[in-house]
């Protein structure tokens, strides 16, 4: 009997999800262990550096910084830069460190991608949530004036790394070269993550290049979340879904290139 | 049933580029148990892991209308830093059976006892064997991939192997990669010889020996 569309794609997405799911487990398992706190060490890494951080600016900085605490302000800033900082740098080679399990035909790379990804990414949510609750508790943490602004500016913030992930790990696979280049440039971007400054504190002039980043978008859509009316945000969220888009395109078309020619060992 | 039509593989390193395989076309029926025969490099290794899907071929199209066992093999198909209960585990998951079915079945085909809890990486490659063959008849397969020479473990486990294979499960489909004449003859009834990159299938098994003994 011939399957309509719908029934394959049905097929498809749940043999996806399953492994997706399998690859998941299989990451927490070899990266943590089942020893001491196992799993929870994903946001032991992006919570320590945003808490240190911190800690470091409150130093130097003094306790609040436009109307904001110092160290809110850090860890905002942080956690997601954590994300996109590793989630690049665990894309690097990624096909050829897991290669052993394309042996399976239902694993496709893309499967690989989007569990790592979402690895990271539930770690640095955890990281996140747990900082908040403890920063809250001293006061030196905001109640999130709309968390739903800032679960957005979350999710397109992630949704772009997310882009960018799907262009670097084939690249990586073409290029050694890249390789080489990605952890200076990652630290180039650092700038334009929207970590050190909000854009309101910029002149109208320099602001317009500056929202040309999607990362600074979805930052300025975290922090409105946080802040409330007591900071001026500027963003567009068409700018972090379009710059995605368009990079989750080039992205797919370079894995099925990729695909083509790697060699499984 | 398996049907190749004008496969070719390449791999490229750099500027140079090696032609592997030049245009197979070959078919595998349910049941028919096809014996694959070449020198080392010859490129069975390259056509058994085209046919599991594990790598692609450079042009032509491969359908598979039953399902088809991983590449059975002294590698691959695992995550040496699991332990061999996690990778049953994951092969469970991902292949949608019942980790308790599985579990029994390795612990009873295996006869790796405690050694289970260990790391694959540890294991020596007969006991990778081991637990490869054992996952993939636990899952049940039409058509089952065997690479090199797996069969030949020790005397014990090649009787078990022989016994699940080729008598419990005479009607599956099976390719197999190997250097013995031995074995082929005994369970082959159909055989290819990959020479110069092309391939030439042969009905009569012996005739095939013969021409891979000249070689």
């Amino acid at each position: 009997m011939p399957q309509t569309a719908l029934q394959k794609f049905k097929v498809g997405w749940s043999i996806q999800v399953r492994v997706v799911h399998a690859l998941m487990i299989r990451e927490l398992i070899t990266r943590f262990g089942r020893e001491n706190i196992g799993f929870l060490w994903i946001m032991a890494e992006p919570m320590l550096f945003g808490l240190l951080v911190a800690m470091l600016w409150r130093v130097l900085h003094g306790p609040t910084e436009h109307g904001m605490s110092i160290i809110a302000f850090a860890v905002t800033g942080y956690i997601p830069v954590t994300l996109f900082r590793h989630g690049l740098a665990r894309s690097i080679a990624l096909f050829t460190v897991n290669s052993s399990l394309l042996y399976h035909r239902q694993v496709t790379i893309l499967d690989l991608i989007i569990a790592r990804f979402l690895v990271e990414m539930a770690g640095g949510m955890m990281a996140y949530a747990f900082i908040a609750a403890v920063l809250m508790a001293f006061g030196e943490f905001p109640v999130p004036a709309n968390i739903g602004l800032f679960i957005a500016g979350w999710l397109l913030y992630a949704l772009f790394t997310f882009s960018l992930v799907l262009v670097i790990a084939p690249l990586s696979e073409m290029s050694e070269v890249l390789e080489k280049f990605l952890p200076v440039t990652t630290y180039i971007m650092i700038p334009v993550s929207g970590l050190f400054s909000m854009a309101s504190w910029l002149t109208p002039d320099v602001r317009r290049y500056f929202l040309w980043s999607p990362f600074v978008n979805g930052m300025e859509m975290m922090r409105g979340g946080i802040w409330g009316d007591t900071i001026t945000v500027y963003y567009n969220v068409w700018n972090p879904i379009g710059c995605s888009i368009v990079f989750g395109m080039i992205g797919l078309a370079l894995c099925r290139r990729v695909r083509k020619t790697l060699t499984v060992q | 049933m398996i049907v190749c039509s004008n496969l070719f593989k390449e791999y490229a390193h750099g500027a140079a580029r090696k032609r592997v395989l030049s245009d197979v076309n070959l078919s595998i029926a349910p049941g028919e148990k096809l014996a694959l025969l070449g020198r080392n490099g010859a490129g069975k290794s390259t056509l058994i892991k085209l046919l599991g899907g594990v790598e692609m071929p450079t042009s032509g199209k491969i359908s598979r209308k039953m399902t088809v066992s991983w590449p059975l093999g002294f590698a691959g198909g695992f995550q040496g830093s699991l332990t061999g209960y996690d990778n049953a585990r994951f092969i469970a998951r991902i292949y949608r059976r019942s980790y308790a079915d599985i579990k029994e079945y390795v612990e009873e085909f295996t006869e790796l006892g405690s050694q289970l809890k260990m790391p694959v990486k540890t294991y020596s490659s007969g006991m990778r064997a081991r637990l490869a063959f054992a996952l993939s008849l636990a899952i049940e397969f039409d058509c089952y991939l065997i690479d090199e020479i797996i069969l030949v473990g020790d005397q014990n486990f090649s009787r078990k192997c022989h016994v699940e294979l080729f008598e419990k499960r005479a009607d599956r489909a099976m390719v197999l990669a190997s250097h013995s004449t031995e074995i082929i003859r005994e369970s082959c009834n159909r055989a290819a010889v990959i020479q110069d990159t092309v391939l030439t299938t042969y009905d009569d098994v012996g005739e095939a020996i013969a021409l891979y003994q000249s070689l």
